[in-house]
Formats: structure tokens, C-alpha cells, sequence
């Protein structure tokens, strides 16, 4: 105990020397939380509220369709819907011009009469309808002249995603049907009245009687999309606590290096004791950590006009899902350190594994901004598993319950690490001869 | 020597992984209590690697040690308690002080407190450090630090104690301390077993040598008995020479 005591004292001293490590350790990670969350605070608000698509329309109809795919369109929130530009009326030449050119992705073009040309085939099919009841009025088809279909031209800048174009198109062939729904209903009114006098048609607008509902279940509910701050803050202290590996591993392959470990280990002192000395050194530089980021988070982060970070009031959930951050990280570090030969490749390997393991774990970029594939591959990633329990807490308000999984998965790794460390070593003399 | 030998090696030899030569080949070597006893030879003779196997380093690829009636295989625990080792290289934390450093080992040894203080700074004393024990290792000439890896290998007074080429590469009045000091320790009852390329000073201090070349013993005894069976060479260099050829090492 009384060695172990020495060890730990002396670990401290050496970190305490180490500046780049103090830097890396503590100032790195703060730094990284203030950059992003004023980085993000811009772009994710951009995000949250989609940019709108600008869209030329020119409306040659004037008539109900033409304007209720115009109000549509714009209702729909979307796209900004434009009709002039230059003071000049778009007209559908320079309308098709303007995409051409690339200033505009999308143009719409409704031919003039449209509306006209649907009412007339509305009313012929209505009157054959009626027909096929005795009941047709050879005056209802007085001066119409049926028409074939109209055609409303969209004109698509090539670049556009297929996806987008398709859902550009299937909406407005959506205002169509309900345009087209609206006139048949209203001429069967007129019609029916016509024929019995005393037909009152009823004062309703047809709904459609099937709604849709959009719900997507791998995304947390809206209200649960974290704020820069939720996400920004546990994503560095994550991020930081397995950056440990640097300065870990950079102190057991030194002391390797340097030759102190070769005369510790012709004094009567266990290896194992040395490293849980490490360990333990390196544990509170963990937690120092993460009471560091949320500290600035709550703090430092409103000076920047950041909202502050909300921690909830599951303080026992929070520090068990510190804990259990910090031992993965410190069984990847121990695991590496055994296992790398030099200080340059686990420098390396580590500082690259660690930021693969960031970027697919959702700490640059949230898990929930990412593509479907991308959600699997992050859930490989233990440092995912930290932004889960750490979400869990923040977001959710969970309490212990809803960090278990994400906790055990943490343990399980860093118990996974030890053991392949401590086989690895069965192996291998401490000094990797 | 009718006593037991305090360290008995039978059959030594070791491969170290992925080289082919053998750097040990059937090192077979007895050395007795409070014996100064030196290995000497080339570079790459094996002297490292045959202090290193008998400190517990790492394993030899063949052969069976004893060291005070401790078998090397099974017993290291404590074999540790009754050695000391200054290894070739400087083996410090450079950003500790020396006083640090020395506490931090000694504390390894089991030694702690005033006890320890009091007798780093008299070691630090006899070796000319006494200003220096709060100043960062790093901070130190190079003479400075082997004098301060030399104490952190016998601050506990150890029955035995190991040096790989304690003089190598340092000044005169360093030298000059350093080997005063063994053969005080020497005295006192410590059996040194140190490693060198000097034969004169070899030959001057120990009780036997033993001249390595190319990972075997090529011959062992009391050096001004080593020189007398060979008179045709006036001093142990000579015969070193001769043994060992002029052919240049790594
Ligand atoms: N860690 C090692 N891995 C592989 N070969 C080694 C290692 N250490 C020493 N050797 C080789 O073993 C031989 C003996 O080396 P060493 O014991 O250091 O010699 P000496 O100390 O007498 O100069 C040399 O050929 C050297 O290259
Ligand atoms: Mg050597």
C-alpha cells in the first residue's frame, strides 16, 4: 500500500510536469467545446429550420388553380416562391432561362386556362355520370369543349437530388387532386340542385378522410434534439477523457523507454501495482475532466452567448456514467500502451482511433444529423455509448435506469481491455522484449 | 573457493525474438560472496543481456540461475530483495529532481521516511550532489545523472549489487568516487558484479574477471593470474586483444 501510495505520488508529479499533457488533458477539450458550440449555434439553428428552396413560378392561369398551387406552395414552407425578378414578371421563357443557367433550381410553369380546361372536363364527366342516372341535362354541356390534359412544366436544375424532385412533383400533382376533388364535388352540387330544386347542398368542404402522420422512430422526439450546449458539452468530455490515451500511454512507453520501468522491475514492487498506480492517477484526471467541461459548460459557455447547460438532477446517474466513461477510456489507453512498441505509434494510432471513434460515435456530428448507416455504424463506437448515457441524461432527464446499458457496455470494455492486457503481458515482459 | 558460490549460472543462453544469432551461448559462470567480479568484453559481447537475465529482466531462452540460494526461475521475488542494479543506461524520470527520483526508489526498496531522506543526502554527499538533490534530472550534465543512477541502485545496502559499465563514458573524478565507493561497499559486504571495456581499471579491482566475446565465456580468473598464464602478453588488454581479436564491433 504504502509502494502504491509512492507510485500514485509520483505518477502525480509526472503529470503535473508534463505541460503538453496538461494542455492536451484540459485546455484542448475546453477550447473544443467553446469552438463548437459557436460553431454549431450558427448551423444547427440553420438546420432545425431548413432552408427554403427558391423556386420561380409563373402563374399563366390566374384562375383557382393556378393560385392554389401558388398559395400552396409557399404555405408549404419549403420554398420561397418567386415571381418576379428584376421588377420583370417571370414568364415561363425566362423562367426556363434561369434554371438553364443555374441561377434557380426549380421553375414552375401553369399554362394559361388551366383552371378553365379542368372545370370543362369536370363537367363532362360529371354529366356522364349523371347520365348513367337519367338524369342528364343536355344544356349542361352547352359551350364546353372538353379538353385533353394540360400541361404544367417543371423545369428541374440537373444537380437536383432525385429525391427532392420527386417529392417537388408528387406535391404538386397533390394540389392538382385536391383541386380537381374540390371542382367535382362543387359541380355535382350545382349540378343536383339543378335537377332537384330542392337539393340543399351542404356547406362542407370535403377532407380527406385518410391523414398522415410522420414519425420517425431512430430519431429522438423533437423536443429531444439537444441544444449545442447538451451536445457540445458531454461530446468533448467524452472525447477528452479518451484522449487520456495520449498522455497515458505516452508515460508507460516513457518510463519504458527511458529505463525506470527496467529498473522497477529488478525492485521487489509488482508491475500490476505500477500500473494501477497509473491508473488511478489518470481515473482523477478523468473526472477532474469532466467536472471541468460541464463547469464551462454552466459558466463559461453564457459568456459567449451560449445557453447554459442544464445538467438535470440526476447527479448519481451522471457521475456513474462519468465513471464508467473514464474506465473504457483508461482500459483503451492501458491496452495500447502495453501493446504499442514506441511513444510515436501509440501517439499515432491512438490519437487516430480515437478521433474515427469520435466522428463515427456522434461527437462531431450528432448521431441524430446522421444518415441511417452512419446510426449502426456509430453504435460500434464506445465513445457512442458515452453520448447515449450522456443524452439519457441531459436530454431525457433519465435517471439511473436509463444509463444502465450504455454504463455496462462502457465496463464491459474496459474489463474487455484489462483482460487482453493482462494476457498480452502473460505473454510479454513488461518491457515488450 | 570452497564457499558456495552466491551466483550460479548453468548453461545460459538466450535468442532474443526475431534475431538469429544467440546473443548468450551456454554461459556457464559460478561467482562467490564478496567477490568484485567483472564481465568484460566488446560491444555486443552479451554483458547487458547476461545482467539483465540475472536481474529479472526477462527470461533466458535456456539454462538455470541460482543467486543466494534463490533459484532465478521461481524465486525472483526474493532474489529482488537482495539485489541492486545501476543499469548501463541512465534510468531516471527526467522531470523529477534527483531527490524525487531517489525517494520514489527508495520507497520502492521499502525504505521510507527521515531514514530515507537523511541517507539520500548522505549519498548524495559522498558523490558531490548535495547542492543539486531539488533540481529536475533533466537538468543535470551527464556525469551528474549516472552518479544519481548509481545511487538509486544501492540506496537499501543490497547483498548484491549489479553494474553495467558504471564507468563508462564519464570523467576521471567521477570514476575516481565511483569506484572508491564499491570497494567501500565492497568492504561492508556487498558482492558487486560489474561490467566494463576498461581492463585496466578491471584489472585493478576485481577479484576475477571474466572476458566475454560474441556471447560465450572465453576465459575467467583472477586477472594477475590471467596475465601470468600468458606471459607472452604484459597486461590483461594485451590478452584481452589476443582473445578477443582487433576486429572492430558495433
Ligand atoms: N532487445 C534486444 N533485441 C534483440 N537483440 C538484442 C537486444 N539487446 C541486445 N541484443 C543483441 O544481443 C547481443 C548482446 O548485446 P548486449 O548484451 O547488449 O551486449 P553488451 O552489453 O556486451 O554490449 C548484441 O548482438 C545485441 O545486438
Ligand atoms: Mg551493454
Amino acid at each position: 500500500m504504502f509502494k502504491f501510495i509512492s507510485a500514485v505520488k509520483k505518477e502525480y508529479l509526472l503529470l503535473l510536469r508534463d505541460k503538453a499533457g496538461i494542455i492536451i488533458l484540459f485546455i484542448m477539450p475546453m477550447i473544443l467545446i467553446i469552438i463548437f458550440s459557436l460553431l454549431q449555434e450558427v448551423t444547427w439553428n440553420a438546420i432545425a429550420q431548413e432552408p427554403k428552396v427558391e423556386m420561380l413560378f409563373v402563374n399563366n392561369d390566374g384562375d383557382s388553380l393556378g393560385i392554389n398551387m401558388e398559395k400552396g406552395l409557399r404555405s408549404s414552407g419549403f420554398f420561397d416562391v418567386i415571381d418576379s425578378v428584376n421588377h420583370a414578371k417571370v414568364t415561363a421563357e425566362s423562367a426556363r432561362a434561369a434554371v438553364k443557367k443555374g441561377d434557380f433550381l426549380i421553375a414552375i410553369v401553369v399554362p394559361k386556362g388551366v383552371t378553365k380546361s379542368m372545370r370543362a372536363n369536370v363537367r363532362v364527366a360529371v354529366a356522364k355520370t349523371l347520365s348513367g342516372f337519367g338524369m342528364f341535362n343536355p344544356n349542361l354541356l352547352n359551350n364546353i369543349v372538353p379538353k385533353g390534359a394540360d400541361t404544367v412544366t417543371l423545369y428541374f436544375d440537373p444537380t437536383i437530388r432525385k429525391a427532392f424532385k420527386n417529392a417537388v412533383v408528387s406535391s404538386i400533382k397533390e394540389f392538382n387532386y385536391r383541386s380537381e376533388t374540390g371542382m367535382i364535388f362543387r359541380s355535382f352540387n350545382i349540378e343536383m340542385s339543378k335537377q332537384f330544386p330542392a337539393y340543399k347542398p351542404a356547406d362542407i368542404e370535403y377532407k380527406e378522410s385518410l391523414q398522415f402522420k410522420e414519425v420517425f422512430p431512430n430519431y429522438v422526439e423533437r423536443e429531444e434534439i439537444p441544444t449545442t450546449v447538451q451536445h457540445n458539452v458531454p461530446a468533448w468530455a467524452i472525447f477528452a477523457m479518451f484522449f487520456i490515451i495520449i498522455p497515458l500511454t505516452g508515460s508507460m512507453i516513457k518510463e519504458r523507454e527511458e529505463g525506470s520501468l527496467a529498473r522497477l522491475m529488478s525492485m521487489p514492487v509488482s508491475y500490476i501495482h505500477l500500473l494501477l498506480a497509473k491508473v488511478t492517477v489518470y481515473f482523477f484526471v478523468c473526472l477532474v475532466q469532466s467536472f471541468l467541461m460541464i463547469f464551462s459548460g454552466i459558466f463559461i459557455l453564457p459568456l459567449f452567448h451560449i445557453p447554459m447547460l442544464v445538467i438535470g438532477n440526476h447527479i448519481i446517474a451522471l457521475t456513474l456514467m462519468t465513471i464508467a466513461t473514464a474506465l473504457a477510456a483508461l482500459g483503451y489507453g492501458l491496452l495500447v500502451g502495453t501493446i504499442a512498441n514506441t511513444h510515436q505509434q501509440a501517439a499515432a494510432f491512438g490519437a487516430v482511433s480515437i478521433i474515427i471513434l469520435a466522428a463515427i460515435g456522434g461527437v462531431w456530428v450528432p448521431v441524430y444529423l446522421m444518415p441511417n448507416v452512419m446510426r449502426h455504424v456509430a453504435m460500434i463506437s464506445p465513445l457512442n455509448w458515452g453520448m447515449t448515457g450522456f443524452y439519457n441524461i441531459f436530454l431525457r432527464q433519465g435517471g439511473l435506469i436509463t444509463i444502465m446499458i450504455p454504463a455496462l457496455k462502457l465496463v464491459a470494455f474496459f474489463l474487455g481491455s484489462v483482460l487482453i492486457t493482462y494476457i498480452y503481458r502473460k505473454i510479454k515482459s513488461p518491457l515488450n522484449i | 573457493m570452497a564457499e558456495r558460490p552466491i551466483i550460479e549460472i548453468k548453461n545460459l543462453s538466450k535468442r532474443y525474438k526475431g534475431s538469429d544469432e544467440p546473443a548468450l551461448k551456454d554461459i556457464t559462470l559460478d561467482i562467490y560472496p564478496l567477490e568484485i567480479f567483472g564481465l568484460l568484453g566488446p560491444n555486443g559481447a552479451g554483458k547487458t543481456t547476461t545482467i539483465s537475465i540475472l536481474c529479472g529482466l526477462f527470461a533466458p531462452t535456456g539454462g538455470e540461475i541460482m543467486i543466494d540460494g534463490f533459484n532465478l526461475h521461481n524465486e525472483l521475488d526474493q532474489i529482488k530483495q537482495v539485489i541492486g542494479v545501476v543499469p548501463q543506461d541512465v534510468a531516471l524520470y527526467p522531470t523529477l529532481t534527483a531527490l524525487e527520483n531517489l525517494v520514489f526508489f527508495g520507497n520502492m526498496y521499502g525504505l521510507k521516511g527521515k531514514y530515507l531522506k537523511d541517507l539520500i543526502m548522505d549519498r548524495m554527499n559522498v558523490f558531490g550532489l548535495e547542492r543539486f538533490a531539488k533540481k529536475k534530472i533533466s537538468s543535470f550534465s551527464g556525469g551528474m545523472k549516472r552518479r544519481v543512477n548509481l545511487i538509486a541502485g544501492l540506496l537499501h545496502d543490497p547483498k548484491i549489487l549489479f553494474l553495467d559499465e558504471p564507468t563508462a563514458g564519464i570523467d576521471v573524478q567521477s570514476k575516481v568516487v565511483i569506484l572508491e565507493f564499491l570497494q567501500e561497499i565492497n568492504q561492508k559486504g556487498t558482492t558487486i558484479i560489474y561490467t566494463s571495456h576498461y581492463m585496466e581499471e578491471a584489472e585493478n579491482l576485481c577479484s576475477r574477471v571474466s572476458i566475454m566475446d560474441r556471447g560465450t565465456i572465453v576465459s575467467t580468473g583472477n586477472p594477475k593470474e590471467l596475465v601470468a598464464d600468458h606471459p607472452e602478453f604484459k597486461n590483461l588488454e594485451n590478452l584481452y586483444l589476443y582473445l578477443t581479436g582487433k576486429g572492430l564491433r558495433d
